[in-house]
């Protein structure tokens, strides 16, 4: 099988805030991942771990008291220096997409769909005219299955899944490589987040990739081609989600607790809470909660490219992946 | 093996936006030094400096600016640098005083409106939009017309003719932290009216309120100007910026400027001070830069 | 028994949001209300809670009519009933630091003396360390907001738990460690719940009996 570049490649990655009276909060810690044109890769943790920290800082959106490290490579383009002009005029909307995480706050109140979708057009391609940019705007909304009767609407006029539906046609404009989707079913149904989420994995095709960050598992589920694990600032497992959610199962401690918890699972909760990314521990971050910690655990795990534990549970063989 | 490298390698941290985060702080240093200088100015050197501002001395009158007087003299020969100390003395005075009396009213009446609704909103609110109808300034006028020149007069005239807009913003802030599911809590919680007024809303309000009551305060001093330049407000012997600058006209049209100059900078120099401090203070109380610190 | 007879309530009474909906929860049980959003549960849960008057019907708390809403329902009866709403972040005084928080009803119904050690007991029970109960909500995550919130919930010890969508932001893990807080209390207590969310797995898994939305507004 021949690899092809990834869309997106993150090595190292590490971002931190830096906090009056000296403080550091280290939101993300080495990440390293990539992004295949095709592969839905969806990165799960729970609130406060750091994964949004993380998609703010591929967009260029991290605040003014953050700082960063490592490396994120936009095909040739390094994302982690590039400057503001380059990231809103190149980047944002033309080579990450991104889908939002409540819909109805990132369209703008007081104008319709339509208006909104022509505005987008307009400024990421080369459409000009007004009947040109009428149909343009139609064609993006038929693209994202927006009924073109709802057009004229505005954003509080539209349900909830029409307004996820929306601000995916905005985002699916620029034609970007990268779409970025941020907790895209929060407070949203069962149906309606499955109904999401299918047509998010609709758009990944030959040449377009996904980055969905969630911590609604049941979601990952469904789409996830491989899946990362955050915990703590770290990503502490990737593995494909056949594996990961199939017969063989998670590896690392903590990704276990999290599907156990599920309530069709043993709904048990992981013991204790995840420590404060301002005062983390020397050695691997979810020791003081793991039944299998050894000594072994105060010294930080290093992360071999689908892990960071020293006692996973064995790699799925072969045989249990047929299985 | 490259993750145990990535360990041992030194980690290159790089910031980001600081061009914006050091205009900002620049802007907070600024004001807050000019104000601090001023209100230095203000409290310390009349009592450190014995000299007396109503030393008149027909010999030296009309002096341009020079060593021995630096900003020059009036028309009776009177220090201009210690006339304008003084008359900043009262113009911040009656500035801060009628500011912190509108706040007071403005706050209590919009919270009462916001907390109470119903009619009782409808009804404060159109008698506040009726209030407003009316220019402010005459309004302030014809308050200060109905007692002797002075200090109070000029302080309740502002003072009642300013707690509007305050009103008006403390009563939309209430009105939507009353919504929030947090005062349902308080509510389910057992907390009576009262305890959600004063321990949920107020305290919500008051960045919002003390905002408002910082910036009405060069307000506040253009208005005492105003009123004592149209000779309705303070006395003209007592120094007030407003005073100094009527006094001054009859010269400026002689050609002599520092009278009308000085006074003039003084007023406007603390106005934008109060207003880059409060500036930086919306800033600060603005949810948007709240959430920097948010993960 | 907790019980809504015919209620229909809403915020525009030509569009009422909830229409005519009977549902009955008795002593110690748990009833989960299953509905998609936006179709008018919260507002049930608000009626259900005290919070907000219903156009017409009838709630019915332990054999009394409710007959005052809000700040004019006798205290007694409001805090008879405790609430988690859906976004901690929303149902949090942004000011309180996380001990006041859950402290707040104690102090408003006058049992300041018996704060402290309510409070330390109750951070233990959700999972809260010392550290956590000396912060304000916007230096602790969803998760741990929420956790301070269900402790706010049971301070008064309510005979009723009303859980609006309680766990639709957080995790699984803590969505588990959160059930299982308000399950010792009911078996502790004997209290009632009704759990309004959108999740049947979560909700069968949960509580005694799950309705669906469609089959308490159906007309009798």
């Amino acid at each position: 099988m021949t690899e092809r570049a990834p869309v997106l490649s993150v090595r190292g990655l590490s971002v931190r805030f830096l906090l009056p009276g000296g403080r550091r909060i280290a939101a993300v810690t080495d990440a390293h991942f990539d992004v295949a044109p095709g592969e839905c890769l969806v990165l799960i943790g729970e609130s406060g771990c750091g994964k949004s920290v993380l998609a703010s800082a591929l967009l260029g959106l991290l605040p003014a008291n953050a700082q960063t490290a490592g490396h994120a490579h936009l095909g040739d383009l390094e994302l982690l220096t590039a400057d503001e002009r380059v990231l809103a005029r190149t980047v944002r909307g033309r080579r990450i997409g991104l889908i939002p995480q409540s819909p109805a706050a990132h369209l703008t109140p007081v104008r319709t769909i339509r208006s909104q979708l022509a505005e987008t057009v307009a400024r990421l391609t080369g459409v000009r005219g007004r009947t040109a940019l009428r149909a343009a705007a139609e064609q993006a909304a038929e693209r994202a299955e927006f009924p073109p009767g709802h057009l004229d609407r505005y954003p509080h006029e539209l349900s909830g899944g029409l307004a996820q539906r929306a601000a995916t046609a905005l985002a699916l404009i620029g034609d970007a490589p990268l779409l970025l989707a941020d907790e895209p079913t929060t407070g949203l149904d069962r149906d309606l987040v499955d109904r999401t989420v299918d047509e998010l994995r609709r758009h990944v095709d030959a040449d377009r990739a996904l980055l969905m960050i969630t911590h609604d598992l049941a979601a990952a589920e469904r789409v996830a081609d491989r899946v990362a694990v955050m915990y703590a600032g770290r990503i502490v497992e990737l593995a494909a989600a056949s594996d990961f959610f199939g017969a063989s199962g998670p590896r690392h401690p903590y990704s276990q607790g999290l599907l156990q918890a599920l309530p069709d699972r043993s709904f048990t909760p992981i013991p204790g809470m995840p420590p404060e990314l301002g005062d983390l521990p020397e050695g691997c971050a979810f020791a003081a909660r793991c039944d299998r910690a050894t000594d072994a655990c105060t010294a930080l795990p290093p992360f071999t490219g689908s892990i960071a534990c020293h006692h996973p549970a064995p790699a799925p063989t072969p045989e249990n992946i047929r299985a | 093996m490259s993750a145990d490298t990535t360990v041992v390698e030194k980690t290159v941290w790089r910031a980001h936006g600081t061009a914006r985060r050091s205009t900002h702080t620049l802007r907070l240093y600024v004001s807050a030094g000019l104000v601090a200088v001023t209100a230095l100015a203000v409290l310390l050197l009349p009592p450190l400096v014995q000299l007396d501002q109503q030393a008149v001395d027909l010999a030296a009158k009309l002096l341009p600016p020079s060593w021995s007087h630096p900003f020059g003299t009036d028309d009776v020969g009177r220090d201009l640098l210690l006339r304008c100390v003084y008359g900043l003395r009262v113009s911040l005075l009656v500035g801060v005083v009628a500011a912190l009396t509108a706040t007071v009213i403005g706050t209590a009446v919009g919270a009462t409106a916001g907390a109470l609704g119903g009619w009782a909103d409808r009804t404060v609110m159109r008698l506040v939009d009726t209030f407003s109808s009316v220019p402010h300034l005459l309004l302030g006028i014809f308050i200060v017309a109905m007692f002797r020149p002075g200090v109070w007069p000029v302080v309740i005239s502002v003072g009642l003719t300013h707690w509007l807009s305050t009103a008006r913003i403390v009563r939309a802030e209430v009105l939507s932290l009353r919504s929030r599911p947090f005062i349902d809590a308080a509510v389910s919680g057992g907390a009576s009216r009262w305890r959600v007024v004063v321990r949920h809303l107020l305290p919500g309000v008051l960045p919002q309120a003390g905002l408002a009551a910082v910036l009405m305060v060069p307000h506040a001093m253009w208005h005492e100007s105003a009123l004592s330049f149209l000779g309705l407000g303070l006395p003209t012997h007592t120094a007030s910026l407003g005073t100094l600058i009527q006094g001054a006209r009859g010269s400026l049209l002689a050609g002599q400027w520092w009278p009308t100059l000085f006074p003039g900078l003084f007023l406007i120099i603390p106005t934008l001070a109060i207003a880059g401090l409060a500036g930086v203070w919306r800033e600060r109380i603005n949810p948007r830069r709240r959430s920097e610190l948010s993960l | 028994m907790l019980e809504l007879r015919s209620v229909t309530a809403g915020y525009d009474r030509r569009a009422p949001a909830v229409r005519d909906v009977t549902l009955t929860v008795s002593s110690g049980e748990s009833v989960g209300l299953l509905g998609p959003s936006g179709c008018g549960k919260s507002t049930l849960a608000r009626v259900a809670a005290l919070l907000h008057r219903p156009d017409s019907g009838e709630v019915v708390l332990d054999g009394t009519p409710v007959r005052h809403w809000r700040h004019r329902a006798p205290r007694e009866l409001r805090t008879a009933v405790g609430v988690v709403f859906q976004q901690p972040r929303l149902s949090a005084d942004p000011r309180l630091r996380l001990a006041d928080l859950i402290a707040e009803p104690l102090r408003a119904t006058g049992r300041r003396a018996s704060a402290e050690d309510r409070v330390a007991e109750l951070a233990d029970t959700v999972g809260l360390t010392p550290d956590l109960l000396t912060r304000r909500p916007h230096e602790v995550s969803d998760g741990q907001l929420q956790r301070a919130c269900v402790a706010r919930a049971l301070v008064l010890r309510p005979r009723w738990l009303i859980c609006d969508e309680m766990t639709a932001m957080l995790d699984a893990s803590t969505t588990a460690a959160l059930v299982a807080v308000v399950e010792a209390y009911r078996t502790s207590t004997g209290a009632g719940l009704l759990a309004v969310a959108h999740d049947h797995t979560l909700l069968t898994r949960w509580c005694d009996r799950t309705v669906h939305w469609k089959t308490v507004t159906e007309p009798r």
